[in-house]
């Protein structure tokens, strides 16, 4: 067992979808010890969400689902049950910390809410993570991650000025949420480990996106310094600066901010460019018929040379950018390579696949680390946790079992 | 001045000291998450050195250029006598941080680093890594100087490796991570739908993660840590299911848009004004027959093309059409609120006047107004999380540049008045960039 610095934290994990287990797994990949509750039958509902492994749905089988879930373990407790709730408590005395991301609400009505939680465990915290918060007016609205990045979210920054805003992909909006949950769930850890006090911590889409730096909050105060709204640049916005189409039937991104511009010219071999003092001022060759000009000399010079080249010649030149990698060009990417980044994770099902690494390397550590412990078939710790865990003799586990409170 | 939230309880990171070596917005966030729950941030900056893209986009704007906002927003469009201090890039992010200039080139400003080095917890950085090596940034001296150090850093491409020494902003990791693979209309080049912006903050999120995991370790074993988080490393773990999806599929997931696996139709439609836009979720048959309601349309509601789930994914654009001929005519809010009081899963776009007139906000709470002393009073997007038993609000604006330096220098490094002064007059400690700094 590798200590890792987490390797003294006790995660009750009542979460699911997306947001919640992906909370779970930063703290997981820190060492701490997950213990997953899913419901009995189906489990987690990304358990039933594309893609899956080969096509076909089951609940063993989904992408989502085995990257979210790694140093996992799962077991299946019915909190509707008297003895499920029983079960949750005792492992929330158990806990130091629990995840959740039901609909605000639903853990009081269980009886397992943030007062019961604490009863058990005066130094407990619990972050729960929603759509809006545990408060407010919208607190019960519907929402999807597209409605609430929309509402919340940059996404007036993002995608073509031509068209409409356009979200990032997948689930990354709720993979920020998850992120946000685990740095919140540390930070306030350990405070409660100082004061013998735990928290509730009140985790949400809403104002978690709305509080996104980069442009959300840089325009927010903008608004508030200049009274101006903003809109979807374009990839290009100075001259040289661009996705461009390459030579080998990619493409590669570029921002040339002004003090890099001369090299920009010199290294698509304009040197002349330089001669010339109109060249040279940056607000002349931001007009519009120059800067046409000069990105047409830069897409023809892209157009000429491969990604790869072009690589090199940026990093020579000192200009932003990379290449636009697809998902198997990530996979085969130089650098990632020589990082030994991506690991290599076997399940029963799907057999040996390639996972994202650990996003994290210490000092303390060696790397490559051992790979992530595959993530939980549903169910499959459920007597190591009641038995190891909670010290249930095997007459209460069959008890348990019997009334269908856990499976 | 005290860091406390006025409620009487402690804030969790009260007593935590961090140095803060950030630039842009990545590192900032990490820096700015910490702060809001009590840690005390400096940063650590110089009157001879300006970054790019922090305190501005340059040192001293021009009108012309401020006008065109081709630096950032400042109040009034004035960058004033001190630009730095009025940017409204930096001033978002540094609220409740502290500011100490010094000029690590030279060897006695160095002295003075190593002596916060050892009365400080931690550091947190993103810079490019060669950065760093020149301004004496290293676990292996910082390790020496302070053993129980937490050193966080958060590289675009990692500390090693071929793309070590490259120079990328946060949409071009995302390039980089792949994720303009999957990004984008349906249909589209990668050249035609604009950029992203969330690889930044996922960094940011993760230096805190970082530095809180260090603390623990240093508090269960005595030592300190490195810690060290690629920037777009850590963004391939928001593209998991991709990844995993073209190792076991052999798929590459193309581009969806705005559309959805699970939910049909989902997209933005146009509304009423300039860039005004609402998008719409529909998961079952009783939201798509609310919608119609709101839309006046109950001839849609008994359409066949959208009686199922599987029948509006075949008709989606059919569906599209529909939405969008009621859409522009509506305000994007007043729709939003109609469709969520109806039970449909909408929301508007709001652009920064909506979002600070949000009454769900309001009463949250959620902005907050902070006095600068060279920028006024605005409202800034407040604390990002909130914790039941521990109310806690932003302490204060954005320091000045310089502004701690008597403090650091003094209170905390322990020099006297006259060594303070000698500091003053070789320009470490100052509050005004080097006048040919443009």
């Amino acid at each position: 067992m590798v200590d890792l610095p987490l390797s003294d934290v006790r995660v009750l994990d009542l979460s699911w979808h997306v947001a919640g287990p992906y909370c779970t797994r930063v703290l997981g990949d820190y060492g701490a010890d997950i213990v997953k509750v899913e419901r009995p039958g189906q489990g987690d509902p990304a358990r039933l969400m594309p893609p899956f492994f080969e096509d076909e749905p089951g609940i063993e089988r989904s992408a989502l689902f085995l990257h979210l879930n790694t140093n996992k373990r799962s077991i299946a407790i019915d909190l509707a049950s008297e003895g499920g709730r029983e079960t949750a408590l005792r492992l929330a005395g158990w806990a130091d910390v629990v995840i959740e991301n039901f609909s605000p609400g639903t853990l009081d009505d269980l009886g397992l809410g943030y007062e019961a939680l604490s009863a058990v465990n005066p130094a407990i915290v619990v972050t729960s993570i929603s759509n809006y918060g545990q408060s407010g007016p919208y607190r019960d609205w519907k929402g999807s991650e597209l409605t609430i990045w929309g509402m919340g979210g940059p996404m007036l920054y993002t995608g073509s000025p031509d068209r409409e805003p356009l979200k990032t992909a997948g689930h990354t909006p709720a993979y920020q949420v998850g992120a946000t949950a685990a740095a919140a769930t540390n930070i306030a850890l350990w405070g409660a480990d100082a004061s013998g006090e735990g928290d509730h911590l009140d985790v949400n889409f809403f104002e978690t996106f709305m509080g996104l730096i980069d442009r959300r909050t840089t325009s927010l105060l903008n608004y508030q310094y200049t009274g101006e709204t903003s809109g979807r640049p374009p990839a290009g916005q100075t001259p040289g600066s661009g996705i461009w189409p390459t030579g080998d039937d990619g493409f590669f991104f570029t921002t040339v901010v002004g003090p890099r511009w001369p090299a920009m010219a010199e290294m698509i071999g304009h040197p002349e460019l330089l001669e010339d003092d109109n060249w040279l001022d940056p607000a002349w060759r931001g007009q519009e018929e120059p800067m046409a000009q000069f990105q047409a000399l830069v897409g023809e010079w892209m157009r000429n040379h491969s990604k790869r080249e072009i690589r090199q010649a940026v990093e020579d030149a000192g200009v932003y950018g990379g290449p636009v990698n697809t998902i198997s060009e990530l996979l085969t990417d130089p650098h990632f390579t020589e990082r030994a980044f991506f690991q290599t994770i076997d399940h029963p099902t799907t057999g040996p696949q390639t996972y994202a690494g650990r996003t994290y390397r210490s000092s303390a550590h060696e790397w490559p680390p051992p790979p992530r412990q595959r993530a939980p078939l549903l169910g499959e710790h459920t007597d190591e946790i009641l038995g190891e865990t909670l010290g249930l003799d095997a007459a209460a586990i069959a008890g348990l079992r019997s009334t269908g409170a856990v499976s | 001045m005290t860091t406390g939230n006025g409620s009487g309880k402690r804030l969790p990171l009260e007593g935590i000291r961090i140095l803060d070596f950030t630039v842009v917005w990545a590192g900032p966030y990490a820096t700015q998450l910490l702060s809001e729950w009590g840690a005390e941030v400096i940063r650590v900056e110089s009157t001879k050195f300006f970054p790019s893209t922090t305190r501005g986009g340059l040192a001293r704007p021009s009108p012309e250029l401020v006008r065109q906002g081709g630096s950032g927003g400042y109040p009034d469009y004035e960058p004033g006598d001190r630009p730095w201090n009025r940017a409204a890039l930096f001033n978002v992010h540094a609220r409740n941080k502290r500011s100490v200039t010094m000029d690590l080139t030279r060897p006695e400003g160095q002295e003075v680093f190593e002596r916060l080095l050892k009365v400080s917890d931690g550091l947190i950085e993103n810079n490019a890594p060669n950065t760093m090596d020149r301004a004496g940034v290293s676990w292996e001296r910082i390790s020496e100087i302070n053993p129980r150090f937490i050193l966080v850093r958060l590289p675009a491409f990692g500390l090693t490796g071929p793309y070590r020494a490259y120079r990328t902003f946060g949409s071009h990791m995302e390039a980089v991570s792949g994720h303009y693979s999957v990004f984008g209309y349906p249909g589209a080049l990668a050249d035609e739908s604009g950029t992203s912006l969330l690889a930044d903050p996922a960094s940011g999120v993760s230096g805190a993660m970082a530095f809180m995991s260090g603390l623990r370790h240093r508090r269960r074993t005595g030592e300190g840590l490195q810690l060290e988080c690629a920037t777009a490393e850590n963004f391939t773990g928001y593209l998991g299911e991709y990844i995993l999806d073209y190792s076991m599929n052999g798929r590459l997931g193309g581009y969806r848009g705005n559309r959805d696996l699970v939910y049909a139709p989902q997209g933005v439609y146009p509304c009423a004004g300039e860039d005004r836009w609402l998008s719409i979720s529909v998961g079952t048959d009783e939201e798509w027959r609310a919608l119609c309601g709101v839309m006046g349309r109950d001839d849609l509601a008994a359409d066949e093309r959208f009686a199922t789930p599987e029948a509006r994914r075949a008709h989606h654009d059919d569906a599209d059409t529909e939405i969008l001929t009621w859409s522009i005519f509506q305000d994007p809010v007043e729709a939003m609120q109609q469709l969520q009081a109806a039970g449909v899963a909408a929301g508007a776009i709001l652009n920064e006047a909506d979002a600070y007139a949000d009454p769900h906000l309001r009463e949250r709470e959620y902005f907050q107004t902070l006095e600068h002393p060279e920028a006024g009073a605005h409202e800034y997007p407040g604390v990002l999380w909130s914790a039941e038993r521990t109310p806690n609000r932003l302490r204060h604006a954005a320091p000045r540049l310089g502004e701690d330096n008597e403090y650091v220098y003094k209170e905390l490094l322990g020099y006297s008045d006259e060594e303070y002064a000698h500091f003053v007059e070789t320009e470490h400690a100052g509050m005004d960039y080097d006048p040919s700094i443009p």
